[in-house]
């Protein structure tokens, strides 16, 4: 026993002194900003869990890189990305961002993906004072933490996701304004966010809300939901939803011959398979969207060229948020002409507090607790494809109201 | 409620309750027959389901089509499980063991369909998914109707096999007293295989009349399980009329429910009942006669 546990030992100490070693030799040779190349530390979850669309979060910032490494990079000096693997693991994502700023002394960090990571991350760069963007992370927790350094690179929080969409309801004469609203949603904090900011700002401008429900996220059965939703008649119906409960529930009331004016489901619409999933019937169906690659920002059309010549598709909402995150840092980097651990952190962040920035996803400008200002876009199918409706300036279709029968 | 939406939701309830007796009658027959906790017995529905998705997909045919090959390939995969696996267990801990084992049969079904078709989600596209028919003033989902058709069908063709036939009469002396039956002359072993090969078949027509109105992905027959376990326990286990009851009535109460107290607490009533069975009659409510030995 004893000799098994002291060669085990022995083997751990080998391994650590030589993990040791190998960190110092990558630290000399690629950290440090003493070649003059501007490092940027990051930890993403390429496996577990998230690493889906961690991957796809990692795939937008080495496009970012790659093109401002083209372009001349940042000051003028060469961009080196650092990414390391947390596993979608909480205790890794801290540990990664100890590693990166203390040790490794990256001059930037960028944000990894989800909520549950980015909160704890961004405590840990919130005390070493820098400066932290991050492409993920819209759940309204994540502004209730108090930190100062934190933006999120994107165009709205969940809340605000329909925003543009209740200004056009309530904007429509007297006569033509939906009256009664079912919403379904489930419990789920980023679905809820996004159908409660609409359902709020429908009732407060004195829409009734017929039919509120709330489903567990292991749902399969949505006919019961559905018969309640057609018997109230509701004009407006409103989905609170990821993808499987969207398309059940559409289905659903689809089979009980519930037409609606207007319906309008988060996330599932936007997803490539909900056509073939719903069929011919997705006609008028509303989502809203924080990306499409068919936007006409200049910026944009560059990204989406580069992205697909690489990758051979066009750029998804993940990849999108990433290459957002790069452009928002860098925007800060060339204004204040600097980047580095230190009080040019702080300078930064004091830019980003005062500053629209030009991004693939458009102008973006936050509020003190970093919540973008901006709303998600309206897109709806029309003639079977998905277009943008809403806002009027970026609307690639016209808005289709009342939705034709499904 | 008004009286409309009762209505409509007492249709719904009895068309659930149609597949839910369906999705459950292997279950039953597992236990009642070998005492076996078939822990994969959903992970087989979504493996068929999944085949019906596929078939649909390569050929443009029908999904129910695929009954033809599926229930004959599970009902082989059954005697062949039976044979080759679950008689290895030994009968002191048969029960239990055999929920250890088939909980690794369903997570490596479970694998391998996310392997071969990847964790999207996939839905069977048809002309007619969003149809519906009228009936006094209800609505009645084409595709709903199917299923309940299929189930019924299969659990009458299961009741008349097991009441009429010979290879019903031994199963159920199996069932009954093993012992016994081995005495006078029932190859218990051969029966208990092709029972199990029978409960798989049930499995291969419950995932197909799934596939019909589901959204389907790799992990979802961990959503099943527990409800079923509930049903064939409120059931009375072993007995398929028991089971189609308790489907019935617990698919009801939850369509009603629904609509009364919402999604959320409507879900709790199959394990309020599976509770509640448990501490008044343990043997199950509807079980009759062959469930009173539990």
């Amino acid at each position: 026993m004893f000799k098994l546990s002291r060669r085990g030992l022995g083997l751990a100490a080998t391994l650590s002194a030589s993990a040791l070693v190998l960190t110092a030799c990558s630290g000399d040779s690629g950290g440090g900003g003493s070649d003059d190349k501007i490092v940027i530390g990051i930890s993403l979850p390429l496996t577990g869990d998230f690493s889906e669309p961690g991957k796809g979060v990692q795939r937008g910032y080495e496009v970012w890189a790659e093109m401002i490494n083209d372009d001349g990079g940042l000051l003028g000096r060469e961009v080196e990305l650092k990414i390391l693997d947390d596993q979608s693991n909480a205790d890794r994502v801290v540990q990664d961002y100890e590693a990166l700023i203390a040790q490794e002394q990256v001059d930037l960090v960028f944000g990894p993906f989800s909520t549950r990571l980015v909160v704890p991350s961004a405590r840990v760069a919130s005390e070493y004072g820098m400066l932290f963007v991050e492409p993920a992370g819209a759940a309204t927790e994540v502004f209730e933490q108090g930190f100062e350094n934190l933006f999120y690179a994107a165009p709205a929080i969940a809340d605000d996701h329909y925003n543009h969409l209740a200004e056009h309801i309530l904007a429509l004469p007297e006569g033509e304004r939906p009256q009664t609203v079912a919403v379904a949603a489930m419990d789920d904090p980023f679905a809820q966010g996004t159908a409660y900011g609409l359902r709020d700002q429908l009732a407060e401008a004195g829409l009734d809300i017929v039919v509120d429900e709330v489903y567990p996220p292991n749902t399969t059965d949505f006919s019961s939901i559905a018969a309640k939703i057609n018997d109230s008649d509701a004009d407006v119906v409103i989905g609170g939803t990821q993808y499987q409960d969207a398309v059940n529930l559409i289905v659903a009331l689809q089979q009980l011959d519930y037409h609606p004016q207007l319906a309008a489901f988060s996330t599932a619409p936007t997803n490539p398979e909900f056509p073939q999933a719903i069929g011919s019937q997705t006609e008028g169906i509303l989502s809203p969207t924080g990306y499409t690659p068919d936007a006409s920002y200049p910026s944009n059309v560059a990204f989406v060229e580069t992205y697909t010549e690489i990758h051979g598709n066009p750029p998804s909402e993940d990849e999108a948020n990433a290459f957002t995150t790069g452009q928002v840092v860098a925007a800060a980097v060339e204004a204040v002409g600097c980047a580095e651990q230190g009080d040019c952190q702080q300078q930064l962040i004091d830019w980003l507090r005062e500053n629209e920035v030009e991004t693939v996803v458009g102008p973006l400008s936050w509020d003190a607790e970093g919540r973008p200002q901006s709303a998600h876009l309206i897109q709806q199918y029309v003639d079977g494809e998905i277009k943008i409706v809403l806002p009027a300036d970026a609307a690639e279709a016209e808005f289709v109201f009342p939705k034709p029968a499904w | 409620m008004s009286g409309s939406l009762l209505f409509q939701s007492l249709v719904l309830g009895v068309l659930l309750g149609g597949l839910n007796a369906l999705l459950a009658a292997g279950l039953t027959l597992y236990f009642g027959v070998m005492r076996v906790v078939m822990i994969a017995h959903s992970a087989f529905l979504i493996l068929a389901a999944y085949l019906a998705w596929y078939f649909n997909q390569q050929t443009g045919l029908d999904p129910l089509l695929s009954l033809f090959v599926t229930v004959p390939l599970f009902f082989v995969v059954g005697i062949g499980m039976q044979r080759l696996l679950i008689t290895r267990l030994r009968p002191a801990t048969l029960t239990m063991m055999s929920v250890l084992l088939t909980f690794a049969i369903a997570l490596f079904i479970e694998g391998m369909i996310g392997f071969v078709w990847s964790g999207t989600q996939r839905r069977i596209q048809l002309p007619y998914s969003g149809s519906n028919i009228e009936f006094f003033g209800a609505r009645i989902a084409v595709v709903k109707l199917i299923a309940f058709g299929l189930a019924a069908v299969s659990l009458a063709l299961l009741y008349v096999i097991l009441k009429k036939s010979r290879f019903g009469q031994a199963l159920r002396a199996t069932i009954q007293h093993p012992e016994a039956a081995k005495l006078v002359g029932v190859k218990t072993d051969r029966i208990a295989g092709l029972g199990f090969g029978l409960g798989l078949a049930t499995a291969a027509v419950g995932g197909t009349a799934l596939s019909l109105d589901a959204t389907i992905y790799p992990s979802l027959h961990w959503h099943w399980i527990g409800p079923l376990m509930a049903i064939i326990v409120v059931g009375g286990l072993g007995s398929i009329p028991g089971t189609a009851i308790a489907a019935m009535v617990l698919g009801i109460g939850q369509s009603l429910l629904q609509v009364e107290i919402g999604t959320t607490w409507a879900q709790t009533l199959f394990y309020v009942a599976l509770f509640g069975t448990l501490m008044l009659r343990p043997q199950g409510f509807f079980g009759g006669r062959l469930a009173q030995r539990f």
